[in-house]
């Protein structure tokens, strides 16, 4: 399994690197390299501005009654100059080198505000395509890795996400002025080409995530399997060499990794740790690891297919089928996908079959994106509602009842009845004696009567 | 049903195809069309071929009966009966929660083609006693992109039934086996002077014994006439009475006084049969649960143990009808030891003891103290701490005033805690058999 998922490991990596170049090259000339830099520093200078404004405020408040303004500002000047300038290099607006006036600053800052917000508005979505652009290279590097869905379809959406902020600044990217009617057309388009390139990549990145997962949980279960019965192979030995009286040299780091790799034995030496020294728990610990040993050894030499149960090798998919599975279903939801979006996209079609009135037909509104939602929701819930229906007539959500067999039917029946009977019979027994023991005179009473009232009476 | 990865791929494609809307653009509107269609294109077909029903969970385990403590290797086999592989497939056997997982796991995830099976095993470890059931299994069936899924739960459960620890037990053959190697005493047949074959002594003649019990060539060379002894030995007859009351199971789920009562027949069973006495057993609480007749029988062990798996802690202690019942059953001298918290009203108990006194029985009682089997006072708050120390003497004091009446007809009442439950019924019993109570 593993040779077929670095083929689509490899095929999802051609598929993002093509969808990521057209992307760049869609955009060429948007692509400002030193933006992020003046972005992120000209948010920190306006953090750094706040930070003076704050102080300034605060120093001033508290040493004017005491202090002229006039010193206070020299003050305040060298304080910041020397510790926060110097340290830091937090640099105010509109000031260049050392603060000699603190007011300068803000009478700086207040002529050039809103020029400051415009460049801070305008470097905002350079800024986005690199973080976004960042962002999706490393999710799409971590979904090698790590293999899990929602780093691929984080990725995808990162880069995807790029064009959309492109869309909002106006930039031009692939469109339509009025969607194509001819299929060839909409296929061969620059736009149906990336659009595919994207989709592909989503797809072969959740195929290659089948394919690591539907073989991984048989290596998981081999490799956790060899891991226990190695551990509980070194608990045993361990025991006996401290019953022997042999010295056992295990560091902490040999006692946490072997014993730890399944809950049997991490309980069992739990309660060793928690057990009185010498207890019984710690007995019952030991007895429980050498017992679980011989039984393994036992079942392992009586039972040759027990190993391979225990792994469930044989469970394994074969790669064969996982490739051509993968190649056929790939292809199939492609070719489903792309006809029925263009149906789905393509207003003209659908309206020859609806025939509205020529008002209808020729209105302007037909031309607009929008028009799609017309058809595009009653289709696409054509879908589960089919899947819903086949569930129904199929009769596969109805779960089957546990059915008792005649003779454990009979079984449960008479123990109710035995349970039934017994409680009426010690009832009427406790009847019988309650009124036999009312019917005594006092005269009758017995040693035992006399023992039971002076129970009852002290 | 959609994933939660489905959920995201919706998500997406809405996101898409409304920044389509909204920004005119028909590249982030087919974008949006595409994943739209790729989430629900396939339903259809995967609701098709995703016939969970044809997929079948056989289950087989090595043992159906097994001690607590014990080891247990579970089988799974999943057919696929259908004409359709399933892609992707989970398979969970669910196990009893008290169990532990000794080794592999009971978790299954493959593709299984059509007409074929998968056979994945574990091994668990039992843990308390009872009636216990492992499955329904959990079958989860999903596509490829694992954007749908179905799942199914199959019923089909296999009963085990789990018999009391046999620990115990074990421990006491250990211990047998250093008692073989003459490192320790233990306890011996009880031996009546008097019948019998085997020679047991001399002793000096006294007005009354037979003339021919005399032993002449000792007598002549001790000058005194002596007597020789024979011995014959001689088994006793008990029954255990294990309360099953509601009170008896307070307590930490392994720890309950009910549990150690039980361990305590199942011990004193074995020891019984061992040395060939008749040990036997009744199950009690406001009606008898089972009574196994005294028997020194080998299979008569699993009787017992079968009886005891199945005892739940409910109702209230009737004793009487239990010993009525009893009474009935055994037409020999019996010892009857109680194994009873002694929380009930102490009317019952005593007219009960009147009943075994009465049939020419003898009793004992060995009482496990309530708040010595629940959580150490340490552990309560001061509040907590008063009252559990006020309900203690109140329970103390009426479990006294019990022992004291039932001490005028020589009935003992032994007071007993979670580490001196067993020594004690073992002590009881050797004592029992040394005094030779209840010979038969």
């Amino acid at each position: 399994m593993r040779t077929v998922t670095w083929v689509l490991r490899i095929l999802s990596i051609i598929t993002f690197v093509i969808m990521c170049w057209t992307i760049y090259r869609l955009l060429s000339g948007y692509w400002e390299w030193d933006i992020p830099y003046v972005f992120i520093v000209t948010v920190f200078r306006m953090l750094s501005l706040l930070i003076f404004f704050a102080s300034i405020m605060i120093v001033n408040g508290l040493a004017a009654p005491f202090l002229g303004g006039a010193a206070l500002n020299e003050l305040l000047s060298g304080v910041y100059n020397t510790l926060i300038l110097r340290l830091w290099y937090l640099q105010p607006y509109g000031v260049e080198g050392p603060v000699t006036d603190v007011f300068q600053v803000f009478a700086s800052f207040s002529t050039e505000f809103t020029s400051i917000l415009y460049v801070l508005y305008e470097e905002l979505f350079t800024f986005l395509y690199f973080l976004c652009a960042a962002v999706g290279v490393a999710l799409f590097l971590q979904s090698l890795v790590r293999m899990e869905q929602k780093f691929v379809g984080g990725a995808f959406i990162s880069i995807q996400l790029i064009l959309v902020v492109a869309a909002f600044r106006g930039v031009a990217i692939y469109n339509f002025d009025i969607f194509p009617t001819d299929f060839l057309v909409f296929l061969m388009s620059s736009l149906q080409v990336l659009v595919l390139v994207s989709f592909a990549y989503l797809e072969i990145g959740y195929q290659m995530i089948y394919s690591h997962s539907v073989g991984k949980p048989i290596e998981d279960r081999e490799e956790n399997l060899k891991k226990q019965l190695l551990a509980l192979r070194t608990a045993t030995r361990r025991e006996d060499a401290i019953e022997r009286g042999d010295k056992v040299r295990s560091s902490v780091m040999s006692r946490i990794s072997g014993a730890t790799v399944f809950s049997f034995l991490r309980e069992t030496i739990e309660r060793k740790v928690l057990g009185s020294k010498g207890g019984v728990e710690n007995l019952d610990a030991v007895s429980d690891v050498r017992r679980l040993q011989i039984y393994i050894d036992e079942l392992l030499s009586s039972d040759p297919n027990a190993s391979e149960e225990l792994t469930a090798k044989a469970a394994a998919p074969s790669e064969k089928y996982v490739i051509t599975s993968t190649i056929t279903g790939s292809l199939l939801r492609i070719i489903a996908v792309v006809p029925i979006s263009f149906v789905l996209l393509n207003p003209s079609f659908l309206l020859g079959l609806l025939s509205y009135p020529a008002g209808i037909e020729s209105s302007i509104e037909l031309n607009q994106p929008e028009i799609i939602m017309l058809y595009i929701v009653p289709i696409l819930l054509l879908f589960p509602l089919t899947a819903m229906v086949i569930r129904v007539f199929s009769g596969r959500e109805s779960e089957p009842e546990p059915t008792l067999s005649k003779e454990e039917k009979a079984e449960v029946k008479k123990r109710k009845k035995e349970l039934q009977r017994k409680k009426k019979e010690a009832a009427e027994a406790r009847r019988t004696r309650e009124q036999a023991r009312q019917k005594r005179s006092p005269e009758e009473k017995d040693e035992w009567d006399r023992a039971l009232e002076e129970t009852i009476k002290h | 049903m959609i994933t939660i990865r489905g959920f995201v791929v919706l998500f997406g494609g809405i996101l898409f195809l409304t920044s389509g809307f909204s920004y005119v653009n028909y590249y982030l509107t087919t974008l949006g069309v595409y994943m739209i269609v790729g989430l629900v294109v396939t339903l259809p077909l995967f609701a098709l071929t995703a016939n969970l029903s044809g997929i079948e969970v056989d289950r087989v385990l090595d043992k159906e009966k097994v001690f607590s403590g014990d080891f247990l290797r579970v089988r799974v086999t999943i057919r696929n009966k259908s004409k359709r592989q399933f892609d992707f497939i989970e398979v969970w056997d669910q196990y009893p929660e008290t169990w532990i997982l000794a080794i592999g796991e009971n978790f299954m995830a493959s593709r299984i083609e059509a007409g074929k099976s998968i056979t994945f095993s574990y091994i668990l470890q039992a843990k308390m006693r009872g009636r216990y059931y492992i499955g329904p299994t959990e079958v989860i069936m999903r596509d490829r992109l694992g954007l749908h899924y179905y799942r199914r739960t199959l019923k089909a459960r296999t009963q085990v039934l789990v018999y009391p620890t046999w620990k115990d037990v074990r421990r006491m053959e250990s211990l047998g086996k250093q008692r073989q190697l003459g490192l320790m005493f233990g306890a011996h047949r009880t031996r009546v002077i008097g019948m019998g074959t085997d020679f047991a002594g001399f002793r000096d003649y006294t007005p009354g014994d037979a003339f021919r019990s005399i032993d002449w060539k000792s007598s002549a060379k001790t000058g005194d006439l002596v007597v020789k002894q024979y011995e014959m030995e001689k088994n006793i007859q008990v029954v255990c009475m294990v309360d099953t009351s509601g009170s008896m199971g307070n307590g930490y789920p392994d720890n309950t006084k009910l549990e150690y009562a039980i361990r305590a027949a199942v011990l004193l069973t074995y020891m019984g049969i061992e040395r060939r006495d008749l040990v036997g057993t009744c199950v009690f609480s406001d009606v008898v649960h089972s009574y196994s007749p005294p028997s020194d029988q080998q299979a008569h062990m699993y009787q017992v143990l079968e009886a005891l798996a199945m005892a739940e802690a409910s109702g209230w202690s009737d004793y009487e009808t239990a010993v009525t019942y009893v009474t009935r059953q055994v037409d020999k001298r019996t010892l009857f030891v109680f194994l009873t918290d002694l929380e009930e009203s102490p009317a019952p108990l005593i007219n009960a003891m009147k009943i075994v006194v009465a049939n020419g029985h003898r009793a004992q009682v060995i009482s496990p103290f309530g708040p010595w089997f629940e959580a150490p006072v340490g552990q309560f708050g001061p509040v907590e701490k008063v009252l559990a120390e006020a309900v203690s003497e109140e329970l103390w004091e009426r479990r006294t005033k019990i022992a004291r009446a039932l001490s005028r007809f020589e009935i003992e009442v032994v007071n007993v805690g979670p580490e001196d439950f067993l020594p004690t019924v073992i002590r009881q019993y050797n004592l029992a058999k040394q005094r030779g109570i209840a010979l038969h």
